[in-house]
């Protein structure tokens, strides 16, 4: 049930348990794995370097000056930017409710395709469509849907008797929201794969002794089903909570200008694409992604902090 | 042992890339376009174009460029079409990559950026005398950075409101015959006030799902601003934005046009041109492409308005797409028969049939009926050759990308009820940041 997991420090912490490290199988390992490392290191990690390099330079698009060595100047133009800090608390917002909301959704969606009912198959592909789909294609559909007379406020208005049909994209306190809706509907069916096959990996015999034992279909999911899926939903919101922040597609097209009404949908992605590419000031921009990485990884690290997969020891 | 060797390499690798990247963003190379006169024969000429209501026509331009003169010279064209929206976005990525084609489309206003940047070629040792006297002086005046022409375009752009002369009718309001009796911003407001009066829940349609795609808010709205005797940025040497964009000119005009929106004057949930095509808005600040669809729904019923006059008189918008060499040519003459045939008047007028904007060359103007003294459009045309006292260019600066993006956010929150000199302010904070950036971004 605990699937051996990929990471360095878990291989690490088994040496050091006195394990004996097998050398051609070492190197068995880095053959087989060198091609995604290459590509990974070419195309993230280099990358990431030079964009960290650049970010001590003022890096310009295209210009004939030469480029210099600014220092912290633009470190010190991100902190203090009002629009950078607005961006990180819309992202903090969004990752706060999307990842809690999308992962039950996925779970209940899971649970749901689990049953052994007819048409699953069917609704296991439907469910899991909009993943495949473009974001941004779909966001400019989305846009149609959530204007103030579209589709979304038609069902609104159906199912709450009037009460209820904001005007989605031109209103400060509903802009947001309305993004977060398009992000879970396109992450959904991913997570809810993802949680299919650790639910698949419960053993159907633990579910019978807890039928036996007298416990409640609630109780056999709270005590069985959730520590059994416990590495999938682990991974499935790590990976949720890291995606989150990288809200862009939505955010650029679906507002009428992006960042929607008055910086409400402003995101640190897209501070950092309409300095780097729209104000073409590489240099700041390239410090947005350091500052952006520092803070996503710091968020996932408290994260990992709290949640622990099954099989660690420490 | 093994982490400390890749960590060498890596090191290594990073100063040969950076290397790289440093000596490729190195000073700039030949500003000015080199003709000799003499074209290689058997040459292609790559041309980007954008996708826009003329495309059709242009791509029949280019096809009968390679039957007709291309043949004669031995040139072929070929085309690759870029969808609007993102079009001076791939510009700029194939800029930084080096990797641009003989000769771009661009916008307008992009220009001096473009130009600054060594992008495109300036093109006055290639053109000849005559075609150059023949264009229109708006297109020279939008074309022109640092005292050289980079680019000129097929045809330049119109701006004013369009209307239902019907629906005027019905509320008594005064119809103007020209740039020089334009309505007053009071009067302007007075008719649509009737308007909404007499029934028209949302009297002005201005276009807001424009958005941020391209240039529309800068295009539209600069102008108002213009009239009212303010400006985005100081037109004296454009060093800065304050005082100008956040000038007390400024901000009243942008105060009275946050009122229409609060007043419900605007339909800001439009997402296409129903509303003036079904008369339901009956008066339309736009330009000149929406001629054809407008003309096919309100056939006589259409009347073109200038823009009202905020205090110093009427004032409209100019510059659209124009052709540049891009530093990517191989060769400048090469390059520029394709353009200048690109500018000759048979050309010239098809395209201008097809999207309804202002022939680029006198000639072409007077082979227009739409055009020509009495038509259609004539309005148009006499902005144009009013410029540039009524037809006004946008700032001629490489600083224009920042300002644009800047201005169209800043709208876009004065729109939704953002305090004007506050929004304003922040606005010149950030485009002053961008000049001080560039260096005052020096001429070449």
């Amino acid at each position: 049930m605990t699937a051996p997991s990929s990471t360095g420090e878990r291989t690490g912490r088994r040496r050091k348990q006195g394990r004996p490290s097998n050398d051609s199988d070492t190197r068995v390992a880095w053959a087989f794995s060198a091609p995604a490392l290459i590509l990974l290191g070419a195309f993230i990690v280099l990358p990431f370097l030079l964009a960290f390099y650049l970010s001590f330079t003022n890096q310009r698009l295209i210009s004939p000056l030469p480029t210099r060595f600014v220092g912290l100047d633009n470190y010190a133009d991100t902190l203090s930017s009002t629009a950078f800090w607005k961006g990180f608390f819309n992202n903090v917002w969004f990752v706060a409710v999307v990842v809690p909301v999308q992962t039950a959704f996925a779970l209940w969606l899971a649970i749901l395709v689990n049953r052994k009912i007819p048409g699953r198959v069917f609704f296991r592909t439907v469910f899991f469509m909009p993943v495949v789909t473009v974001m941004a294609a779909a966001a400019v559909i989305w846009t149609l849907l959530f204007n103030a007379n579209g589709l979304v406020n038609a069902v609104m208005e159906t199912v709450t008797f009037g009460a209820f049909s904001p005007d989605w994209l031109n209103s400060t306190l509903w802009a947001l929201p309305a993004m977060m809706i398009v992000g879970i509907w396109q992450g959904v069916g991913f997570q809810m794969v993802i949680l299919l096959a650790a639910l698949q990996d419960v053993p159907d015999v633990l579910y019978e002794a807890a039928s036996i034992d007298g416990a409640s279909r609630w109780e056999q999911f709270m005590n069985v089903t959730l520590p059994g899926i416990r590495n999938g939903l682990i991974f499935v919101i790590t990976v949720t909570t890291i995606l989150a922040f990288r809200l862009f597609d939505q955010v650029w097209i679906m507002p009428r200008v992006p960042g929607g009404p008055l910086d409400s949908t402003r995101t640190m992605m897209l501070e950092l694409v309409e300095t780097g590419f729209g104000a073409q000031a590489i240099g700041r921009g390239a410090a947005i992604a350091v500052v952006f990485f520092v803070i996503v990884l710091a968020l996932t690290l408290i994260q990992r902090r709290f949640i622990r997969e099954e099989g660690e020891v420490t | 042992m093994r982490n400390r060797y890749a960590r060498n390499r890596y090191a290594i690798a990073l100063l040969v890339v950076t290397a790289l990247l440093a000596a490729s963003c190195g000073g700039g190379a030949d500003v000015a376009a080199s003709c000799d006169g003499e074209i290689p024969d058997g040459s292609t000429v790559e041309v980007w174009m954008h996708e826009g209501s003329e495309f059709t026509a242009l791509e029949e331009a280019m096809q009968s460029f390679n039957s007709t003169r291309g043949a004669d010279l031995g040139l072929t064209v070929e085309i690759t079409s870029i969808p609007e929206g993102q079009y001076t976005d791939q510009i700029k990525a194939a800029a930084a990559a080096d990797d641009l084609p003989d000769v771009i489309e661009f916008d307008g206003p992009t220009m001096a950026n473009f130009a600054w940047a060594g992008s495109i070629l300036a093109m006055d040792d290639c053109i000849s005398d005559d075609v150059r006297d023949n264009l229109l002086p708006s297109l020279i005046e939008q074309g022109t950075y640092a005292d050289q022409l980079w680019g000129i375009g097929t045809f330049d752009s119109g701006l004013g409101l369009w209307a239902w002369r019907s629906a005027l009718e019905e509320v008594g309001a005064r119809i103007p015959t020209g740039a020089g009796d334009a309505w007053t911003a009071d009067e302007f407001e007075q008719v649509l006030g009737d308007l909404k009066a007499a029934g028209y829940e949302f009297p002005l349609d201005v276009k807001p799902w424009y958005g941020s795609q391209g240039e529309w808010f800068a295009y539209a709205f600069a102008p108002m601003i213009w009239s009212g005797g303010g400006s985005l940025i100081d037109r004296d040497g454009y060093d800065s934005a304050d005082g100008a964009l956040n000038g007390q000119e400024t901000v009243d005009v942008l105060t009275r046009f946050q009122g229409w929106v609060s007043d419900g004057l605007i339909d800001m949930q439009a997402a296409d041109d129903s509303n003036f095509l079904e008369k339901r808005s009956p008066i339309s600040w736009v330009g000149h492409w929406m001629y054809s669809a407008y003309k096919d729904a309100a056939g006589d019923d259409l009347v073109l308005l200038p823009l009202p006059d905020f205090g110093e008189g009427t004032r409209t918008g100019m510059g659209s797409w124009a052709w540049a060499i891009a530093n990517g040519a191989t060769d400048g003459d090469a390059a520029m028969e394709v353009i200048e045939y690109m500018v000759s008047d048979d050309v010239v007028l098809s395209v201008t049939e097809a999207n309804g904007a202002v022939p680029g060359t006198k000639s072409a103007i007077a082979k227009s009926p739409i055009h020509a003294d009495g038509g259609e459009l004539e309005l148009y045309v006499s902005q144009l050759e009013g410029a540039p006292d009524i037809a006004m260019p946008r700032a001629l600066t490489p600083a224009y990308p920042t300002l644009t993006q800047t201005f169209t956010a800043t709208l876009d929150d004065i729109m939704q009820g953002k305090d004007v000199q506050t929004a304003l302010d922040e606005a010149v904070a950030t485009i002053d940041a961008d000049i001080e950036a560039n260096e005052g971004y020096p001429e070449p």
